[in-house]
């Protein structure tokens, strides 16, 4: 018994030395950060003075009556929906087929992959050049169909969806890999059992594959969503948030309010209000993706 | 199941956290950087950072200046203080794209890494760079140098803050006029206007014929609101500006009213190119429409004469330039300018000697060849003697201007403060979309006034 203990006490000491630098590491760049938003919420301040004027949950209420910030949170929302109706089933039939088809379709794995390997910074680069009104890749293919210049970017009501189609064009990859992954999990053992009872292919996947990929097709879900919810980089390259503010998010508004209008105070309740938000609703739909589990 | 979850949750839980990890991080380390300056500032500012420099014997120069030939003008002062300087100190430049530039700067200062001289556009933004504690007073440096009699007294006047000297000004004068293409108005007969209405027939003879009137890229905001000031000026002249800005009159003033509803009236008319708020003046897509001579001219600030001349010395030959026509009937005066006595302004974050050392290496970029150097390249430096160095005629033309201008108003977007100005951006890049009305736009850039200075 005394040597049980003894082992368990070395295991316990040998883990707090593996794991201390990672919660090291967590506290002084998430865990106090976290903190400090919270706390630097309730000040007034420009960022760059030394004094700080506390004034309590003035930010906050602003934040609530702030309809450009509820304007910025629709366009998430609209950006998240769209993400999954679109990035999930997308994602899906590609690894489908990759996975129907086996090794003779290597390249496409290859080819299909490729979108997600650039930084989203040269993606948004990319496409500003090839979605340009004047000489841009759709404009010109319209022209030769005897098409007017197209205004993909500059025409706020078609800013955002265009930049959801450039979203979806570098994340499908990623949902791609990812049912991918899932399909190798299910046993090949099921495949074949299907095939010698009749299942035709269609059948497989419908009744059998389906039901297995859904654990795994929650998940991704949930990523999309919260990947959606704090979406920051590819929208602040190609619109920055315009024209006006059509394709503003929450994470551009909280860079505008923090490092462009000089109000650090109120970026960091963007901030923190952007984290309660995407908490909530992370655990919301977690519930409610697991409930018909419980029973 | 259960271990699905989990993983989904733990993914959830991680993604989540970095979000506000990667933004607070900044703001985090702020409060420990701001607190270090604190000390510094509110003493009498020799004591501190005096310490800092004792330790480092670089001076640190963060600029804009990554294009030619603002890139040769800037290292010329520069190179020539590293060779010839003995005080023992070297300057080190760290040049970044114009619109990045700015908010660089600001996350450095918030994080209390601010460069040890930087520039800036003046106005608004510099304001709150002093106010901070991020810029050293230098009149007695000033007093004593050879350069005080040098430059113009408007350009020493836009350093100043509450009386006192804290910017040097450097290579040009900026102020909003219209290029234009000489052989295309040769060629459709038409002639420089004097009033809008003549503007607008002109505008209406190159659209007939198949070309935009103006370039205008107005996904960088700013460019827009060159038109926005140019009109407000021309209506009724720079008194509702000041008023609105101080508190005393108001945005929603009838000149800004016509600024907005002549825009819009342009934008219906064609007189801008397609997705005008799609194209970005960082990738230069204004110009490039001069260039391909799709569009016969670009209201923009002058040291485009500089552009134009390194990216095409044959393209140059066929520009020419007006300041913006008088509005028909307005009794304001149309030789007032929008625009910038001596732009780029340096602004000191250190003290002592290695203030001084900064300082003597400012006084190279006013030297009699530094001048020359800034002349051939197209820009107007802000030196008294500036009529007999010029000889290029679109930079004489744009110079008359300057010199005969009854007064000179700052880029609103660098005049207001930050918060204001980028309403104010937002909401003339609305006006070219038309996705709000003047009374719209103006009405929400009051507000953020209002709010402005109700804070104050």
């Amino acid at each position: 018994m005394s040597l049980y203990d003894k082992r368990r006490a070395e295991t316990r000491r040998a883990a707090s030395i593996f794991l201390a630098p990672v919660i090291i590491l967590m506290l002084i760049y998430i865990a106090y950060p976290i903190y400090d938003s919270f706390n630097i919420s309730f000040f007034r301040w420009n960022g760059i003075t030394a004094g700080r004027a506390f004034i309590g949950i003035q930010n906050w209420l602003d934040l609530m009556r702030d309809s450009s910030f509820w304007a910025s949170f629709k366009n998430n929302v609209v950006i998240m929906i769209l993400s999954i109706v679109i990035q999930i089933p997308i994602g899906l039939a590609l690894a489908t087929f990759l996975d129907f088809g086996g090794k003779k379709l290597n390249v496409f794995k290859v080819i299909w992959f490729v979108p997600l390997l650039m930084s989203s910074v040269a993606v948004g680069f990319l496409f500003r050049y090839a979605l340009a009104t004047n000489g841009g890749l759709i404009s010109t293919i319209f022209g030769w169909f005897g098409g007017g210049n197209i205004d993909l970017l500059g025409d706020p009501n078609r800013a955002l969806l265009t930049v959801i189609m450039v979203i979806c064009w570098q994340f499908i990859p990623f949902y791609m890999v990812y049912f991918m992954a899932a399909y190798t999990n299910i046993s090949f053992d099921i495949y074949e059992a299907s095939i010698i009872d009749g299942a035709t292919r269609g059948q497989y996947f419908l009744n059998i594959a389906l039901p297995l990929l859904t654990p795994a097709m929650k998940s991704a879900a949930i990523l999309s969503m919260v990947g959606s919810l704090k979406y920051f980089d590819l929208i602040y390259v190609m619109t920055g948030g315009g024209p006006g503010t059509s394709t503003e998010l929450m994470a551009t508004y909280m860079y505008k309010q923090s490092f462009k209008n000089f109000n650090m105070g109120y970026g960091s309740t963007v901030a923190c209000g952007m984290f309660i938000l995407i908490s909530l609703m992370a655990l919301i739909t977690m519930r409610l993706l697991n409930s018909g589990k419980e029973d | 199941m259960k271990s699905q979850r989990l993983i989904a949750m733990a993914i959830t839980a991680v993604t989540a956290l970095s979000m506000t990890a990667g933004c607070a991080g900044g703001a985090g380390s702020t409060s420990g950087g701001g607190t270090d300056t604190n000390t510094a500032d509110t003493n009498a500012a020799t004591e501190a950072p005096a310490v800092e420099s004792s330790e480092s014997k670089e001076i640190i120069f963060w600029n804009i200046a990554v294009e030619s030939p603002d890139k040769e003008i800037i290292s010329y002062a520069v190179d020539q203080f590293n060779a010839n300087t003995t005080s023992g100190y070297t300057v080190t430049q760290i040049p970044t794209q114009n619109d990045t530039y700015k908010e660089k700067l600001v996350i450095a200062m918030s994080s209390g890494e601010c460069p040890d001289i930087y520039t800036s556009w003046s106005g608004g933004p510099m304001n709150e760079y002093i106010e901070a504690g991020f810029a050293q007073p230098i009149d007695d440096l000033v007093n004593a140098s050879d350069i005080k009699d040098k430059l113009m007294e408007a350009a020493w006047a836009q350093g100043q803050y509450k009386g006192k000297q804290y910017s040097v000004p450097t290579y040009n004068i900026s102020i909003s006029g219209v290029f234009y293409n000489k052989e295309m108005f040769d060629k459709y007969g038409l002639k420089v206007p004097n009033s809008v209405s003549e503007l607008e027939a002109i505008c209406d003879t190159l659209v007939e014929n198949g070309i935009t009137p103006f370039a205008l890229a107005n996904a960088s905001k700013w460019t827009g609101s060159m038109y926005f000031m140019s009109l407000a000026t021309r209506f009724d002249g720079l008194e509702p500006f000041n008023a609105a800005a101080d508190g005393s009159g108001s945005f929603e003033d009838e000149s800004y009213v016509y600024a907005g509803e002549k825009i819009q009236e342009w934008v219906g008319k064609k007189y801008f190119p397609d997705g005008v708020n799609s194209l970005s003046e960082d990738d230069g897509q204004a110009k490039q429409l001069m260039y391909q001579e799709k569009a016969a001219m670009l209201l923009c600030g002058s040291w485009y004469t500089g552009t134009f001349q390194t990216d095409s010395p044959e393209f140059y030959e066929k520009i020419g330039w007006f300041s913006f026509p008088a509005v028909d009937g307005s009794s304001s005066d149309p030789s007032i300018q929008i625009g910038t006595i001596g732009d780029q302004f340096l602004q000191f974050n250190i003290t002592g000697d290695k203030l001084a050392a900064a300082f003597e290496m400012a006084t190279y970029y006013s030297s009699d060849d530094a001048i020359k150097l800034m002349v051939d390249s197209g820009k107007i430096p802000p030196v008294k003697n500036i009529a007999d160095l010029v000889t290029d005629p679109v930079t004489k033309d744009i110079l008359d201007a300057c010199l005969n201008a009854s007064s000179t108003q700052l880029w609103y977007d660098q005049y207001l403060p930050p918060a204001v100005a980028e309403v104010h951006k937002d909401t003339s890049q609305e006006l070219f979309g038309l996705t709000m009305t003047p009374q719209e736009a103006n009405a929400k850039l009051q507000e953020a006034m209002q709010s402005y200075l109700a804070d104050k």
